[in-house]
């Protein structure tokens, strides 16, 4: 998984490429740490070369958001391919996090 | 003269009354917050000199120090409701020492044929249980004013203030009538806010107990009830025969997004989703199990039990496709994957014959 972080405009943008599982949900953490800091965030997650998440990455997308929250910010995801897309819809997550 | 001694002296104790403000004002803070009171306006203020200047012009005579003046520090407490008053009021009582003589209820003055200003208003000392200072003795001796109204009498208080109703200069007698008029219809309005407020409290308590004793078909489906009705988690078991599938962990998100679902769905009482529930657990088990199983997924929203269930009754009910498409619309907002998201879904719920 490759994870690009940068800014544009007044928001802050993630881009992930691959797949998202335990191999590598450690250094996803570290890799979004620094979004974990700051008032109003506005963080737009493309995850349109985002190949696959399992339930960790899940967790992860929800820690991420619940940050985001309590600091009066918003998160939204985008592009994401249909298949990612189902793992938020069978588990619920679609109803959590806001998918556009 | 004696003015001038006045004006000394609160020159010197400027500190003081600064420090007495700053003490009243987060004390009412922290009591308000520890008892989840909020309040419309919390505002106060230490006299300027030049104010006070003018209050020993006109009426000096009344004074002969300056702790005979009881207003050099006021603050006011601004509540939504007018019943909110008494609320506020025995809150005060208990952080501060009341000099009950001085102490006027302006809501209980007007005769009963007279509309006005309507106020309470309490004259305190900072006892030394709440808060003293070596540096400063005279800081739990002095006295300052603490005024406590509505939202709505303070409008009437500053509308008289800008009016210049209550001054020396007479105005005539159709502005005085329609100024009387404007104060009884806001008297009016205040007594009907807390009525209706009341009112509100009552339905919610009803229907509370309704929803707790399990009424289902008595109580109508909206905001408040369907919130009420979660609050029981319904959905509890469900959720945990879910979980089994992967041995997953439940996320506990709200199911408020599905109220205007069910509400599209045709549901007018708490007990029509009771029906779904009971009718469709098993279906909305099975749907979950043939989506779930093999994926390794170990974490579902609470949600995902209603979301399965709406799906399982909309077909069920022979929306089809069409009406899961609609659904998903009301929930995520108009976008092509719906039409993939229903499409997927109808051909899971034909291979475990739910349609």
């Amino acid at each position: 998984m490759q994870v690009s972080i940068s800014s544009q405009d007044s928001k802050t943008l993630v881009t992930l490429d691959g797949r998202l599982d335990t191999s590598n949900v450690d250094q996803f953490q570290k890799d979004i740490a620094p979004l974990m800091q700051g008032d109003n965030p506005n963080i737009e997650i493309d995850c349109q070369r985002m190949t696959y998440t399992s339930s960790q990455g899940l967790r992860m997308f929800l820690m991420l958001q619940k940050s985001v929250m309590a600091r009066h910010g918003k998160m939204v995801m985008v592009g994401m391919i249909p298949q990612v897309k189902e793992v938020f819809d069978i588990t619920g997550f679609s109803n959590i996090i806001t998918i556009i | 003269m004696h003015c001038e001694m006045i004006l000394d002296e609160y020159r010197e104790s400027l500190p003081v009354f600064e420090r007495i403000l700053y003490v009243i004002l987060d004390n009412i803070r922290k009591r308000l917050n520890d008892n989840h009171v909020v309040v419309a306006g919390l505002e106060g203020r230490v006299k300027t000199e030049k104010s006070l200047a003018g209050k020993l012009e006109l009426k000096g005579y009344k004074y002969h120090t300056l702790s005979d003046i009881t207003d050099i520090v006021g603050v006011r407490i601004i509540t939504f409701f007018s019943d909110e008053v008494d609320i506020i009021s025995a809150l005060v009582e208990k952080l501060f020492v009341i000099d009950w003589e001085n102490s006027v209820d302006k809501r209980k003055m007007l005769e009963i044929d007279r509309f006005g200003y309507m106020s309470l208003h309490y004259v305190c000392r900072i006892p030394e249980s709440l808060y003293s200072d070596p540096a400063m003795p005279q800081l739990n001796d002095l006295r300052f004013e603490l005024q406590m109204r509505s939202a709505l009498q303070h409008v009437w208080a500053n509308m008289q203030h800008d009016t210049g109703y209550k001054s020396d200069v007479e105005i005539p007698v159709e502005h005085q009538r329609s100024l009387n008029r404007l104060a009884g219809i806001l008297e009016l309005a205040d007594e009907q806010f807390s009525r209706i407020r009341k009112e509100i409290n009552d339905y919610r308590r009803n229907v509370q107990s309704l929803v707790a004793s399990g009424n289902f078909d008595e109580v109508p489906l909206n905001g408040d009830t369907f919130r009420s009705y979660c609050d029981l988690n319904p959905f509890k078991r469900l959720a945990d025969k879910i979980a089994t599938i992967n041995q997953a962990e439940i996320y506990d998100d709200s199911l408020m997004p599905y109220y205007k679902v069910l509400l599209h769905m045709g549901m007018k009482t708490i007990g029509d989703i009771e029906r779904m529930r009971q009718e469709y657990s098993d279906s909305a088990y099975q749907l979950a199990l043939i989506q779930l199983a093999g994926t390794g997924l170990d974490i579902v929203a609470y949600s995902v039990t209603l979301q399965n269930l709406c799906i399982v009754c909309m077909l069920k009910q022979g929306f089809g496709e069409a009406g899961l498409i609609r659904m998903f619309e009301g929930i995520y907002g108009p976008s092509d994957y719906n039409n993939q998201r229903a499409q997927r879904i109808f051909e899971q719920a034909k291979r475990i014959n739910l349609i």
